[in-house]
């Protein structure tokens, strides 16, 4: 395959009614240090959500690909992101995930900085016996090039040439929206860490957050033990759903301008949803309909590799890729800030119940990437089949019911549960194919 | 409290405390399920909590995540169940496990009626279809109860040390 005409990886015909995606997308390791390069570092990445840094001088430590992020809350509440290294010996300024720290002291040889990432103090400067030159560098902490903020989700660039974060998440924030306005006083991730790391490139797990096929397939055994607790029996605390009226449910995708993607489908047990107490509240607060879509199930793709699933719970995802075949995915169970502990409890069984590295379906989906990395060994298997199921149901532009809602994708698909549509892949890597071609190209990422 | 009971009684309650660990191990690593779930009272707590920060765990199972909560033995009945369907790809094939409890210290008992103990425990884990074998480890808390079917597991907090976890942990790699 010619890297130079990058963008054939993709095969993207819809006059021929064709959308393929070559499997070396996901197991080339030349490929893989080509997407570090053309976009994770050329565009907006996820770092974390406000509700982490609460007070001044807390900081969270996180990446972007596989650049390590400092984010930081200075003394008058700014946030700040910067090049976790020291300007010394680059050395990573932080030995934990998140603390509270009005200076950053370097644990090597002392070089501090202040939680707006200022040098102030380099040890011993003064008999140093510094040429002038040193301070022709500046020994302030390498600020990433762009930090925004949407709904309390703070996002970071390494490159300026970025679109506004607004513009980036497009109309995609209908459905951000959706989640990050359940609650009147904000949202916040619940304590409690949960991270694993599985041997399968990144985007398997991209796929498979809008993924409808699999369900009856990866998920039997998960489905059997719903089956059971349907007629009242096994652990009823989790509140599950019954996942046998999904499949009567209606339901479809929306594809989203720079990668992003939805899947949504009709939730027929709304009282089983954690936030269904406060539902009336919630409809004096954002009108009856958003009230509505935020029982329903809705799983989203930020691209490159965040994810917000509504389904079984809130969640906040990443999925940081570590190699071409190794991932290190992060979990953050969202909630309305003030949720009444019932709720929280509530909400926390039904969470653990499904996902998670020990839940009773994750890891049915996590092995399973593992499975497609083995068979993507087979050197000649070349181009995939699993990215154009409900090509010919997709409707370019917004739909009626997008319409109705007041929000334009780029296309539609709707129908009912067992159209099982891969098309929400399409706009990630049709963005995916374009990144990396302007990457190749040596042109600009946007505009 | 320990310093309470005479010799005797301490020497019996934790001889037949660690026998009970030893038999769970046991029958985990056989596979034997029914044992297993046998050897935890109905009404049971099963928690597993997360770290909340590097040197912190969760202290809090109705606020903060856990790796897995359960207030009755339903949830792991519910896991046995799923492993048995032989549907589960995380679960065909079966990963072999070896655990090692150890350093196993009664905290407190009642001679006869009930005992809370702590243990060191480690899980070497085999998975026959990647070839890959990792180690889980940490400690416990077990708090028995003595019923007409001999020492039951009332409660069960299982502090996971390494929980940066690989791919998958399901209850019977803990």
């Amino acid at each position: 395959m010619d890297l130079n005409s990058i963008k054939n990886y993709i095969d993207d015909r819809p006059a021929d009614g064709v959308f393929r995606v070559h499997k070396d997308v996901y197991s080339d390791p030349q490929l893989f240090e080509l997407e570090m390069k053309y976009i994770f570092e050329r565009t907006w990445s996820f770092l974390g959500h406000e509700s982490q840094l609460p007070k001044p001088h807390d900081w969270i430590a996180t990446h972007i690909g596989r650049v390590p992020v400092l984010v930081a809350r200075d003394g008058k509440g700014r946030v700040g992101a910067f090049l976790n290294a020291c300007r010394h010996k680059g050395a990573r300024l932080t030995r934990t995930e998140a603390g509270n720290r009005k200076f950053h002291v370097c644990p090597y040889h002392g070089w501090a900085y202040g939680s707006d990432g200022r040098n102030v103090d380099v040890k011993d400067k003064k008999e140093g016996r510094y040429t002038a030159a040193f301070d022709d560098d500046s020994h302030d902490l390498i600020p990433i090039a762009r930090l925004s903020a949407y709904k309390g989700l703070l996002f970071g660039s390494l490159s300026a040439d970025v679109p506004e974060l607004t513009d980036f998440l497009g109309e995609l924030r209908f459905f951000i929206d959706l989640a990050m306005e359940q609650g009147e006083h904000g949202m916040e991730f619940v304590p409690g860490r949960i991270e694993y790391a599985y041997d399968a490139n990144w985007k398997l797990q991209l796929d498979n957050g809008t993924d409808a096929y699999h369900l009856t397939s990866t998920h039997t055994s998960f489905l059997d033990v719903m089956a059971k607790r349907a007629m009242g029996e096994g652990n009823q605390e989790a509140r599950q759903f019954d996942w046998q009226k999904r499949f009567s449910q209606e339901g479809g995708d929306f594809q989203f301008a720079n990668g992003h993607t939805c899947i949504w489908l009709n939730q027929a047990e709304v009282l089983k949803r954690p936030i269904y107490p406060g539902i009336d509240a919630i409809r004096q607060r954002v009108g009856p309909e958003r009230a509505d879509w935020m029982l329903k199930m809705r799983n989203m793709s930020v691209f490159p590799n965040m994810q917000i699933a509504d389904s079984t719970s809130l969640l906040v995802r990443t999925f940081r890729p570590l190699a071409v075949d190794r991932t290190e995915m992060r979990y953050w169970c969202m909630a309305p800030v003030g949720e009444p502990p019932a709720q929280r409890a509530w909400r926390l069984r039904q969470f653990e119940d499904f996902f998670n590295v020990s839940g009773l379906a994750t890891p049915d989906d996590t092995v399973t990437y593992e499975t497609c990395q083995a068979g993507f060994a087979a050197d000649s298997l070349d181009w995939l089949q699993g990215h154009c199921r409900g090509t010919s149901a997709v409707a370019p532009g917004p739909s009626e019911l997008a319409k109705s809602l007041g929000f334009a994708p780029v296309a539609s698909l709707q129908g009912g549960f067992s159209v099982q549509s891969e098309t929400s892949f399409q706009p990630v890597y049709r963005e995916w194919a374009r990144l990396m071609q302007a990457g190749i190209s040596g042109s600009k990422a946007y505009g | 409290m320990v310093d309470a009971l005479n010799r005797a009684d301490r020497r019996a309650l934790l001889e037949a405390g660690q026998e009970t660990l030893a038999l769970e191990a046991a029958f985990l690593d056989e596979q034997r399920w029914d044992e297993w779930l046998a050897l935890f009272a109905t009404d049971c707590e099963y928690w597993v909590p997360t770290w909340v920060a590097e040197e912190r765990l969760a202290d809090n199972h109705q606020s903060q995540l856990s790796q897995i909560y359960y207030s009755s033995r339903a949830g792991l009945e519910d896991r046995i169940a799923r492993i048995r369907t032989g549907k589960s790809p995380a679960s065909v094939p079966l990963r072999r496990t070896t655990h090692m409890v150890s350093n196993v210290v009664l905290l407190d008992g009642a001679p006869g009626q009930q005992m809370n103990l702590r243990s060191s425990w480690t899980s070497h884990v085999f998975d026959p279809n990647s070839k890959k074998i990792y180690v889980l480890f940490g400690y416990a808390n077990h708090t028995l109860r003595h019923s007409a079917s001999g020492w039951l597991i009332g409660r069960k907090k299982t502090i996971v040390q390494n929980d940066y976890l690989p791919t998958m942990v399901d209850v019977y790699c803990i």
